[in-house]
């Protein structure tokens, strides 16, 4: 019976935010905090180990003693890409006038069938609901829920997502839905429209979650049927969702990011 | 209340694992529920029905840190605890094909029960073919993790029956 009522409590007045969603997601926030750090250090141990295979033996045997002998260095050089990003992410936010805030994905959702994600920042930061989530490659997805230190982001992957978008050559819009899976597809183009496999897809700015021209995507197949309305249309992220690592938050008011 | 915090903390500990590493260890499409092979252990190894609340609250702690609908997972858990409480006397639950099957069988369930109620409450948002062409994997994913996972729960479980004897547990 209560899970019947949180599921209709949930399902019909989507805006609430549940004062148990938010005391267990304080609780594991600094533990998702510190396993995605253990976790990120060993991806980067074996991410490193793997690139040193493929050069030659010379450099192999110079860097593998490196990264023995310097476990500094090593630090230093993740610390600098962390920089690199967040230079990259602070510098394409700030081309627009919108404030915003550049945080860190800690965790992913519990189950199989959900695409979201955790990051580090929530209403201490000025992050609310529906505000739109990028990297400088592209749209990522938009907050569901913000507690104080972190939020949920549902991904633009997700089957419950949809981004109002539109060709960046022909100006032909649709909109584009979340499969579930690490595809999208771009849904409501007519058979008549005229879109090629690569073309661009971005962001038409109408449904006030996503502003106007962030990159969604890229054409990779394109199935046309005499007898429908639409095409079937399936467009590959430009943001590789499973590995991203800091993102742009981009918020509401006149906050200063 | 010792023996409580610690089975919080191991709970947390497994919701923190879930949702960081297991993304590490499985980068595709299809992860494995840790929390749902805890759900059907506990549904067998507590004692009278508390292993049907213990299943349930912490398929609420995984609804919490879940983009999908709030409560689905407390009543799908649940209802594994509640199963397993229940045939627990009448079946033999142990060694890797028992598990195997069993785990399963309740994702398959699992995976319904999501399934029926995002269509249902949320009027046809998820792709049944995605749902179906994963669901199998997912169950063998978990079918093959589960025995794995039940020895570390046995180790933990025995080891807090010897630092903290208590009856929560069934007799080991």
């Amino acid at each position: 019976m209560f899970s019947l009522v949180l599921m209709t409590v949930n399902a019909r007045y989507d805006k609430v935010n549940l004062f148990f969603e938010s005391v267990v997601v304080w609780f594991v926030s600094p533990a998702q905090n510190f396993f995605t750090s253990v976790a990120n250090s060993i991806t980067d141990v074996f991410d490193h180990y793997l690139f040193l295979v493929e050069v030659s033996n010379e450099k192999d045997r110079l860097l593998l003693e490196m990264v023995r002998l310097s476990k500094k260095n090593n630090e230093l050089l993740e610390r600098n890409k962390l920089l690199e990003r967040s230079s990259n992410l602070t510098e394409f936010a700030g081309e627009d006038e919108r404030p915003f805030v550049v945080a860190k994905v800690i965790g992913y959702d519990a189950t199989q069938w959900s695409k979201v994600i955790f990051i580090n920042r929530g209403t201490d930061h000025n992050v609310e609901k529906n505000l739109s989530v990028v990297t400088d490659a592209g749209v990522v997805g938009h907050i569901i829920h913000a507690s104080l230190k972190s939020s949920k982001v549902l991904l633009i992957t997700d089957s419950r997502s949809a981004v109002d978008s539109l060709f960046q050559e022909t100006r032909k819009s649709g909109i584009t839905v979340g499969t579930g899976e690490d595809i999208c597809e771009m849904k409501f183009v007519p058979t008549s429209a005229k879109v090629s496999v690569g073309d661009k897809v971005i962001s038409s700015g109408l449904g006030g979650v996503f502003p106007k021209g962030l990159m969604v995507g890229t054409v990779v197949d394109i199935v046309k049927q005499d007898r429908e309305l639409f095409q079937d249309i399936r467009v590959a992220t430009s943001v590789d969702l499973s590995s991203v690592e800091e993102v742009v938050v981009l918020l509401s008011g006149q906050e200063e990011g | 209340m010792t023996y409580l915090v610690l089975i919080i903390a191991l709970v947390f500990l497994l919701l923190s694992i879930q949702t960081t590493f297991l993304r590490v260890v499985f980068p595709g499409d299809i992860v494995p529920d840790l929390i749902l092979i805890a759900a059907v252990y506990c549904g067998i190894h507590l004692k009278k029905s508390r292993g049907i609340w213990v299943a349930a609250l912490i398929g609420f702690f995984q609804d919490c840190l879940s983009g999908g609908l709030l409560g689905v997972n407390f009543l799908s858990k649940g209802l594994a605890g509640l199963f397993f409480c229940v045939i627990k006397d009448k079946i033999i639950v142990q060694g890797i094909i028992p598990i195997g099957f069993f785990i399963f069988a309740t994702s398959l369930v699992d995976g319904m029960i999501y399934f029926l109620a995002m269509t249902s409450l949320l009027g046809g948002q998820v792709k049944g073919n995605f749902l179906f062409s994963s669901i199998i994997l997912f169950g063998v994913c978990n079918a093959v993790i589960a025995p794995f996972l039940f020895y570390i729960f046995d180790k933990v479980r025995q080891w807090l029956h010897r630092k903290f004897p208590s009856q929560v547990f069934e007799s080991i």
